[in-house]
């Protein structure tokens, strides 16, 4: 356990060596900044004249539920630019400087060098929404009303969905050798599960059901509007196994490959 | 095993190591007992990089069986693992992070103790020459300084066998020194295998040579018992004051039993070069000199050839696949 959290240490401290996380951290934090303002904005001029967007009154429609619901669905988008820049370095960067031959030659097995990849870049995630514990403060400040449960649950269910996203890009980043390759192809992935998501939108038929069950939104999108779902869990809890799984098997290939 | 000897420090037994259809390493076998260092000698693409990768737990044979200090690698990877230093061909280090706080992160990866850790750190800086830059960036620092850190993270949780991967390639001379002298200190209680394609580096450094070309062992032993092997034939240089007695020289050393392949190498500034073989068991330089001064021949310098590790090693892979042993 020891070994998995100084991996995990030096993968969390090593983003904050270069400007590219640093960088990467001010972004998200302006853009969910700027999501959060309008979508409050929008709320306040929706309650001067429920009738004009025809709601015939204004109490149906729940603060909670229209601020942080669509704000962490909103997220959700933000997620595919930010998780290929955190974990574009995690094996390819290692694999580029050749840093990893080390490492393998260390007493440590293959799970524990990713468990402790995977655990200090899901901490990094985690560090970044601590500030949206600010945004409840600005909010409460504002004469907000919360319905704690659904920010909560909202809240859980973007880390359960970064958390499978990183795995996923954890994998692709120890398929080569290039971050930029790294960050590109988990970029590619992640669009296509967001693409997962629409097929039921422009498609019939029974195999359509196929893409929303493996679609990761779909199952985000229950924890957005305030469901608590088991099946929802163990979808993430399975998706993210199965990249761990791939990420392993992956650094495994050394032993056949030339 | 007999129980006199110490048990080997590295055993190989029986190595092979395939990549796809390719085969790196053939049925090597070998062992480096405590104390020795051991030169892994063979030309670019011959296997080392590979013998040293699965002695160093990178990844595993094919076939065979590795044993560090009696530790099978296949069943205590770990136990193994931590018993070895490894400085890789290229010493990659990562290059944002600075001098001990890489080294903290080798020892708690190598599982040295908390309590212990700082001085354990700090005795293999001050080993290394490295107390002065602990809080420099490994990405700023120069080549030297670099292959100094790589040895100090082999060299963390004090492993009693050493893998060195080409460790002086790319230095300047001063800094080739240095690190030999580092190496040398480091083998009087250890195991070294220390794998290099720069001959006279062997001959300096180390106690006993393999010799592997295309993944197989040509030759191992001492060097002088590598050379013995292949010296049937010694080579004799002569050089004439005066060009006018070069006929009278050569009808002398005609006259001479068990003189062959006589020839003039060469002439220079009124000097003659004549270089002949002789077997190596019988010495003729003091019967030469002898008769040249009753013929009055003035020589100015009589030479008899060692073998050169260039020559020992050439004469080998020439020799081709006959692989020679020695106790």
């Amino acid at each position: 356990m020891r070994k998995i959290l100084t991996i995990a240490q030096k993968e969390f401290t090593s983003c904050f060596h270069s400007w590219l996380g640093v960088l990467m951290a001010a972004f998200f934090f302006l853009a969910s900044g700027i999501f959060f303002v309008i979508l409050v904005l929008g709320y306040s001029k929706i309650s001067m004249n429920p009738q004009q967007y025809g709601l015939s009154n204004f109490s149906g429609l729940n603060q909670t539920q229209y601020i942080f619901g669509s704000f962490f669905s909103n997220l959700s988008i933000m997620l595919l630019f930010l998780v290929p820049t955190l974990t574009m370095r995690s094996f390819a960067e290692e694999k580029r400087q050749e840093t990893l031959e080390l490492l393998f030659t260390y007493p440590l097995s293959d799970f524990e060098i990713v468990a402790g990849k995977q655990l200090g870049i899901s901490l990094l995630f985690g560090a970044l929404l601590l500030p949206f514990s600010g945004y409840l403060a600005v909010f409460h400040w504002i004469g907000g009303e919360f319905d704690w449960g659904p920010v909560w649950l909202g809240f859980f269910g973007f880390c359960l969905l970064g958390i499978s996203y990183l795995a996923a890009g954890v994998f692709i980043s120890s398929l080569t050798k290039s971050p930029v390759v790294s960050a590109l192809g988990t970029f590619g992935v992640l669009l296509l599960f967001w693409i997962f998501d629409w097929v039921d939108n422009v498609a019939t038929g029974s195999w359509v059901r196929v893409f929303s069950e493996l679609s990761p939104l779909a199952h985000y999108k229950n924890f957005t509007l305030g469901i608590l779902d088991a099946q929802d869990m163990v979808f993430f809890f399975f998706f993210f196994l199965y990249f761990l799984f791939l990420t392993l098997r992956s650094i495994e290939t050394r032993n056949w490959k030339s | 095993m007999d129980v006199s000897n110490p048990p080997s420090s590295i055993k190989f037994d029986n190595i092979s190591k395939e990549y796809g259809g390719f085969r790196a390493l053939r049925d090597v076998s070998f062992d480096v007992k405590e104390g020795e260092i051991v030169g892994f000698l063979g030309p670019n693409g011959a296997g080392k990089t590979t013998a040293m990768r699965i002695l160093s737990g990178f990844f595993p044979p094919t076939s065979g069986r590795v044993l560090i200090c009696g530790i099978d690698m296949s069943q205590h990877p770990h136990k193994a693992k931590r018993a070895i230093g490894y400085l890789p061909e290229m010493v990659s280090l990562y290059p944002d992070m600075k001098v001990i706080e890489y080294l903290r992160f080798v020892a708690r990866l190598k599982g040295v103790p908390a309590h212990e850790l700082q001085g354990h750190v700090r005795n293999k800086m001050s080993f290394c020459g490295l107390l002065n830059s602990g809080h420099r960036l490994i990405g700023r620092l120069s080549k030297g300084y670099r292959q100094r850190v790589g040895l100090a993270q082999a060299l963390v949780a004090d492993p009693p066998v050493l893998v060195l991967d080409e460790p002086t390639t790319g230095l300047d001379p001063t800094q080739i020194k240095e690190i030999r002298e580092l190496i040398r200190a480091l083998g009087q209680n250890r195991a070294v295998i220390l794998s290099t394609h720069i001959l006279p580096e062997v001959a300096m450094l180390c106690s006993r040579v393999i010799m592997i070309n295309q993944g197989q062992i040509l030759a191992s032993g001492t060097l002088p018992e590598l050379a013995s092997c292949l010296k049937d034939r010694e080579a004799i240089h002569i050089r004439i004051k005066d060009r006018r007695d070069q006929d009278r020289a050569l009808r002398i050393l005609t006259s001479i039993p068990g003189i062959e392949a006589l020839r003039v190498a060469g002439e220079a500034g009124g000097e003659t070069f004549i270089s002949f073989e002789t077997s190596p068991g019988q010495d003729l330089r003091p019967r030469i000199m002898k008769l040249f001064v009753e013929q009055g021949i003035s020589l100015a310098e009589i030479q008899r050839l060692q073998l050169s590790l260039e020559d020992i090693f050439l004469g080998f892979l020439k020799n081709g696949k006959s692989e020679r042993r020695f106790p």
